[in-house]
């Protein structure tokens, strides 16, 4: 036990110092080779910005996150739904999923302007942009979840004569969780993608216009900022996503907990 | 099909609403008959009445047949096995026991012929059979009592009344002091026997078991033998026990029912009167190896053909 906790201070500890280490050459770097500050400014620049600039910042910053968890909430919500379609269905397992794997080879994100053309320059492109990158690989884990579940598992269930909603919560569903967990992982960033690349296109507000905006400005500290702003926030997503996972998938050792996150 | 099997067992499922003894009966009263042959384990033929007076066979199996394709895997097979009786179904790997097994468990139904528990025709999964298959499919994210109770879930029985049991049955298989822990954290042959006490938590009067013991390694294997003997002593449960190890058939059954290469059918029989309980030294004894012989050279004589 005290091995464990060893290992996962150490786990911590480790990229910490190699971000600071980091972190340290670049100050260092641009101070000797006296970069400007337009190219790139030092992050103790970066951090500058951060301070004097929160108010406009996190203005920005709220939107693009509310908008990121209520297009990812809908891929989960919508992934799941399918992914049980796709299980019970033979006509939807047979007709749609090959063309939903098949649509994966699409880069999505380019259908970026498409969107703005359909439902304009507001929070709906960015929504409808957050929701549609993330739903297909929620929707692909889950199936595979649902699908996960072992033949002999199965067997035993019907021979307790399970119902068919039995055998769906009690054995489908947490046999699929750790897929769903997957999912989301992968789903929660690319929404976030979504939603700043939608940004980028056309909008008013967002983090992802404000780097737009401070690019153009040539305030390479404020792009800076926002980018370090946004990173933190994906990450502590992410961070959340994979401690409910710990709490929920709690039969599975920590470590696989981790590795699954790769799906 | 199988919502059929399901829909056809649901009316069955009120038929069978038997009263059950939440108590098990305590260890000691096995050595009341550890000296007198077991009665059930003595019956040469199945289609001679058991003393007692109770009707005949609990499981008649006849004229079964179950063809995939064009492949015939079981080809005209009979047999009945007697209540109480601990029946091992003996073959080489790939020679249809299983397939049986999960007939007579209702999973599939057969080609051909047919199989009746307590003279109602197998249409489907059946509430007083329990089930062990090869691996002891647990479910990870439940804890061995919640394992345990899993069947009186899914039958929709009162939980608090057989928490008691699932407690006595882990006790009984000597792993009540692990109910409270997940299966990842047990051994193999802790894990099999977790499955045992989920076949028999709601209490089936016939417990069907698929090479249960394949997965475990050979020591391992003796001590849940042993501990399969005795649970069976104390339950009284009709057990079909399907098995490629000849000793293990011999060690534990009352009677042994050889079947041969496919198509499978029924090549030899053999009754094993050793006393109960009978301790794992009796596979070193000289009548032991005698029928341990017996039902090599049987299994030899159906290759050779």
């Amino acid at each position: 036990m005290r091995n464990s906790i060893g290992n996962r201070a150490a786990s911590i500890a480790w990229p910490i110092l190699v971000a600071a280490l980091l972190l340290l050459g670049w100050e260092i770097s641009v101070r000797t080779l006296n970069i400007r500050s337009i190219i790139l400014p030092p992050p103790s620049a970066v951090l500058e910005a951060m301070a004097q600039r929160h108010d406009l910042l996190l203005a920005h910053l709220w939107p693009s996150l509310y908008l990121t968890m209520l297009g990812f909430g809908l891929s989960v919500v919508g992934g799941v739904l399918v992914a049980v379609l796709i299980t019970y269905s033979t006509i939807i397992r047979k007709g749609f999923y090959p063309v939903i794997i098949v649509s994966q080879v699409i880069p999505k994100i380019s259908i970026a302007p498409l969107f703005i053309v359909w439902f304009g320059t507001g929070t709906m492109s960015s929504l409808l942009l957050a929701f549609l990158v993330a739903f297909f690989p929620m929707t692909i884990n889950a199936a595979m979840g649902f699908e996960s579940v072992d033949e002999d598992i199965h067997r035993m269930a019907r021979t307790f004569m399970g119902s068919p909603w039995q055998i769906f919560w009690k054995i489908r569903m947490p046999s699929a969780l750790p897929h769903i967990f997957a999912g989301m992982k992968i789903s929660i960033t690319l929404a976030i993608i979504g939603v700043i690349v939608s940004e980028f296109v056309a909008s008013q507000e967002g983090i992802g216009y404000l780097i737009k905006l401070a690019g153009g400005l040539l305030d390479t500290p404020l792009m800076l900022a926002a980018i370090a702003w946004l990173s933190i926030s994906g990450l502590a997503l992410y961070a959340i996503i994979a401690g409910v996972e710990g709490w929920a998938v709690y039969w599975q050792p920590p470590s696989d907990a981790v590795g699954s996150g790769g799906g | 099909m199988i919502a059929r099997g399901l829909r056809a067992n649901l009316a069955q499922k009120s038929l069978d609403v038997r009263g059950f003894e939440p108590t098990i009966m305590a260890a000691g009263t096995r050595t009341q008959e550890s000296g007198a042959m077991r009665s059930a384990t003595a019956w040469p033929a199945a289609d001679t009445a058991p003393p007692g007076g109770h009707s005949g066979a609990i499981v008649r199996v006849s004229a079964l047949q179950k063809t995939f394709g064009d492949l015939e895997a079981i080809h005209h097979l009979s047999f009945d096995v007697a209540d109480g009786e601990f029946l091992s179904v003996l073959g080489p790997s790939g020679c249809g026991k299983s397939t049986l097994l999960m007939m007579i468990a209702g999973l599939i139904g057969p080609s051909g012929g047919e199989i009746r528990i307590k003279d109602m025709r197998v249409r489907g999964p059946r509430q007083e059979v329990g089930v062990v298959f090869q691996s002891p499919v647990l479910l990870p994210w439940r804890t061995v009592l919640q394992n345990v109770l899993f069947p009186i879930e899914l039958l929709k029985l009162p939980r608090p009344q057989y928490r008691r049991r699932a407690m006595e049955l882990l006790q009984m298989a000597k792993i009540d002091e692990f109910a409270a822990m997940l299966p990842r954290q047990l051994s193999g042959g802790m894990r099999q026997r977790v499955a045992i006490c989920r076949a028999l938590v709601h209490d089936p009067s016939i417990l069907l078991m698929d090479e249960p013991f394949s997965a475990l390694d050979a020591i391992t294997r003796d001590e849940v033998a042993v501990e399969l003997q005795r649970i069976w002593q104390v339950n009284r449960k009709t057990v079909i026990f399907v098995t490629h190890s000849i000793r293990e058939a011999a060690f534990l059954s009352g009677r042994v029912v050889v079947m041969g290469r496919r198509p499978a059918t029924v090549i030899d029989e053999l009754v094993i009167d050793l006393p109960r309980p009978r301790p794992i030294a009796v596979t070193e004894d000289e009548t032991f190896n005698r029928l341990v012989r017996h039902l090599r050279k049987a299994i030899e004589a159906s290759h050779a053909q």
